[in-house]
């Protein structure tokens, strides 16, 4: 018989019960373990509100939270405050405030826009602040440009790597007895969702954003990066190469997962597909470390068996690629008369592993470390899924590099600030929705594809300069 | 002086300065690059396939919006007109829908029609009018019906409330004058009602339509264009070319398209109800 106990200190330590206990934590107390160089000792006598910009999520708000702790002390006249924008948005009010001149003042943006925005001239260098940050404290496998650099200089800070891989229900899985995940070509993850959608009543196989934004944009650029097809070809005056023989197996492998997804799937954005992973009505997903925080909030049998791998491989090339956001800090440069406080409270944040572990644990495994020191800082693996999903964190933070791709870093073989317009004008789901909701041919959503491509291209010329 | 002041700040300069815009290339992020395009932007607008889409639907979404609009308002009205008790808290009731934000409605109804969770599903399925879900606004044709929906429920108060007004002043000798000849009730509401209606009625689904063929946040809150661009109009179109593809001319070029499409339909209306006619005599 178990013997039935009342001691705090013997129960599981839960996600609520570890976040309080972290925010119980007194910002003070995390600033004093950092001994100040004295570059981050300068002091401001500006006066007003620094606007700051973050995707939704609490790792924006510890970010500031860091931010201020460094404004009360050195610049108490200022006050740092952050402005969330959902995801599919942030485009739009991005360019509309720039295009007014009056963005934020400092930015966390989705690693293509912000490569179009420096390559706009729009940001401020920040090597300055990398060289105080560390230039030799990133992860292995990674390299600063994936952040942001261009033309020698770095425009973005790491605020985290942030990667989609193949989320599953391995209660499910194992029922049905369709193998092991981390073994599937794309054929094996057809079968598994085909199964799953015949053989469970009320569940979808496979749940993927096919609707005209973002999160297609991603899920998509991930299997057309894993069949080898690509926009652009950096290489080559970056030529488009979309009308190729990859897109058009690509949507028609989109095309041919459709029937075992959701049938909302067609107007699906990233809470469609979050929703149907925590609320157990998908199987298989493809989606970033989100949904774990909230199925342990709010389906706690959901979360007991999700388990994130490396996607599924292409049957040819063998690829497993992500569509990893290696999403960083900014300052834009127009209006902005708070450049030297944000650099200094960058810094400040980003040479405190206690204030990057805190970031990282605000939303488990969601926000990936992007330094060693705290990779490896202890603490970080305080967190209370560490005891459950170690293997899936470590997926996230580490295994999921050695396949990173994205839409402005294709298949990492050079950044290319195309691609903010390409999802400002949101040109890959436009295409996949052209197969999945007009029924065109693959070929021919091809072809429409590589024309708008092309014509972005045209149109942006000069954010290439030199390069073509 | 006030009123010209005002006039000339809110509605002249817009609208001058989008037609002024709609002749050049202008992209707010590389102001410096901004040129003379000419006819350019018309000519981007009438090789678009996208466009030519855009206006079909904006067609359909309207005419369908004013039809039903009208057809209920009237018959609404005519409800209303009935001397039952109670009637003045039905019409007050009437106005609910008008006087809640767009942005409200919006939210609440894309929950309503939520495939999986929402209460209409729910209802269909319980009186068993419906086995499987309802894609509201995940099928392109539905997405249509849900927003031109939204539209009707909507904005059907404002016919109502102008054709209750109207309705209130017909000399209701006309009436007694009609029944002692024999004429039943839809004789009656053929040749009395609608003869003094028409003229509400022409200005009603005039300003209706000028309103619903340049409506933007209905569909954007509701379906953004989607699912596809099945329900995209020319204002998402409009929308679309100057945000997210920071065309500010092409955009302001639709806008000019539209402005001229809504003269010219309004004086051809405007011409056959004959207000002209009837003003000078």
């Amino acid at each position: 018989m178990t013997k039935k106990t009342t001691e705090p200190r013997s129960r599981p330590i839960t996600r609520r019960k570890f976040l309080s206990d972290l925010a119980a934590v007194s910002t003070g107390a995390v600033a004093g373990a950092v001994d100040l160089p004295a570059w981050a000792q300068q002091k401001s006598n500006k006066t007003g509100t620094v606007r700051v910009w973050g995707e939704p999520g609490p790792y924006g708000g510890v970010a500031v939270d860091a931010m201020n702790e460094w404004a009360k002390k050195f610049a108490p006249g200022i006050a740092f405050k952050l402005e969330t924008l959902s995801w599919d948005s942030v485009y739009v009010k991005l360019m509309t405030d720039l295009a007014a001149r009056n963005p934020a003042h400092c930015i966390s943006v989705e690693s293509p826009i912000a490569y179009q925005l420096m390559a706009d001239l729009l940001l401020e260098p920040l090597d300055d602040v990398v060289e105080k940050v560390g230039r030799n404290r990133l992860v292995d496998g990674v390299k600063w440009e994936y952040w942001g650099a261009w033309k020698g200089k770095q425009y973005v800070l790491p605020a985290h790597h942030q990667p989609h891989l193949l989320v599953v229900r391995m209660d499910v899985i194992n029922e049905l007895g369709l193998g092991d995940p981390d073994k599937w070509d794309w054929n094996d993850l057809r079968n598994a969702a085909r199964t799953v959608s015949e053989k469970k009543k009320d569940m979808a196989g496979i749940s993927l954003a096919l609707g005209r934004n973002l999160c297609t944009d991603y899920h998509f650029a991930a299997l057309l990066h894993s069949a080898g097809g690509r926009m652009f070809d950096p290489a080559n005056k970056y030529q488009v190469v979309f009308d190729s023989p990859e897109t058009v197996e690509t949507l028609e492998y989109v095309k041919s997962l459709q029937p075992y997804m959701p049938k909302g799937a067609v107007s699906y954005s990233f809470l469609e597909v979050v929703d149907s992973i925590v609320t157990g009505r998908a199987a298989i997903s493809f989606y970033w470390g989100r949904p774990y925080g909230r199925a342990a909030e709010e389906n706690k049998a959901v979360f007991a068996s999700l388990q994130s791998f490396n996607h599924a491989r292409h049957p040819k090339t063998g690829r497993r690629s992500n569509w990893n956001d290696f999403q960083g800090w900014c300052i834009p440069k127009p209006n902005n008369q708070y450049v030297a406080e944000v650099k200094a409270a960058l810094a400040y944040y980003q040479t405190s592993p206690q204030w990057l572990v805190r970031y990282c644990h605000s939303l488990m495994p969601n926000v990936s470390p992007t330094y060693k020191d705290v990779l490896n800082d202890p603490t970080l693996a305080t967190h209370p899924f560490f005891q459950t999903k170690k293997e899936t964190i470590m997926n996230y933070y580490v295994h999921s590099l050695a396949h990173s791709s994205s839409t402005g870093n294709e298949m990492l073989k050079g950044v290319n600030p195309l691609a903010g317009v390409v999802h400002g004008r949101s040109i890959l789901a436009q295409t996949v929705q052209k197969v999945a909701v007009d029924n065109w041919k693959a070929a021919d959503a091809a072809k429409w594809g590589a024309r708008e491509l092309e014509q972005v291209r045209k149109e942006n010329l000069r954010l290439l300069g030199g390069a073509v | 002086m006030p009123f010209a002041v005002a006039a000339l700040v809110f509605m002249v300069y817009p609208v001058a300065e989008a037609v002024r815009l709609a002749f050049y290339h202008y992209n707010p992020l590389n102001p410096d690059g901004t040129s003379f395009a000419g006819l350019d932007n018309f000519r981007a607008l009438a090789a678009d396939p996208l466009f030519w889409q855009s206006f079909r639907q904006a067609a359909v979404w309207t005419v369908c919006s004013i039809v039903l609009q009208t057809a209920i308002g009237v018959a609404l009205a005519l409800l209303l007109h009935l001397p039952l008790r109670g009637i003045a808290v039905f019409r007050g009731l009437l106005l609910f829908p008008y006087i809640v934000p767009t942005v409200v409605i919006a939210l609440i109804l894309q929950w309503m029609l939520n495939a999986d969770l929402g209460v209409v599903n729910w209802s269909l399925r319980g009186a068993g009018l419906i086995d499987e879900s309802v894609y509201w606004l995940a099928s392109p044709g539905l997405a249509m019906l849900s927003t031109i929906a939204l539209n009707v429920w909507k904005y059907t108060p404002f016919v109502t409330i102008c054709v209750l007004a109207r309705l209130q002043t017909i000399p209701l000798e006309l009436y007694d004058a009609a029944k002692v000849d024999g004429a039943g009730m839809f004789r009656r509401f053929v040749d009395i009602t609608l003869p003094q209606l028409a003229d509400v009625l022409a200005v009603v689904v005039i300003f209706r339509t000028i309103w619903t063929f340049n409506k933007f946040e209905e569909i954007y809150l509701l379906t953004r264009g989607g699912p596809g661009t099945s329900t995209f109009n020319l204002a998402i179109y409009s929308f679309e070319q100057s945000v997210a593809s920071l065309k500010l001319g092409v955009g302001a070029a639709t806008g000019v398209v539209m402005m001229g499409l809504l003269f010219v339909g309004s004086l051809v209306y405007v011409r056959v109800f004959r207000f002209d006619e009837e003003s000078a005599q």
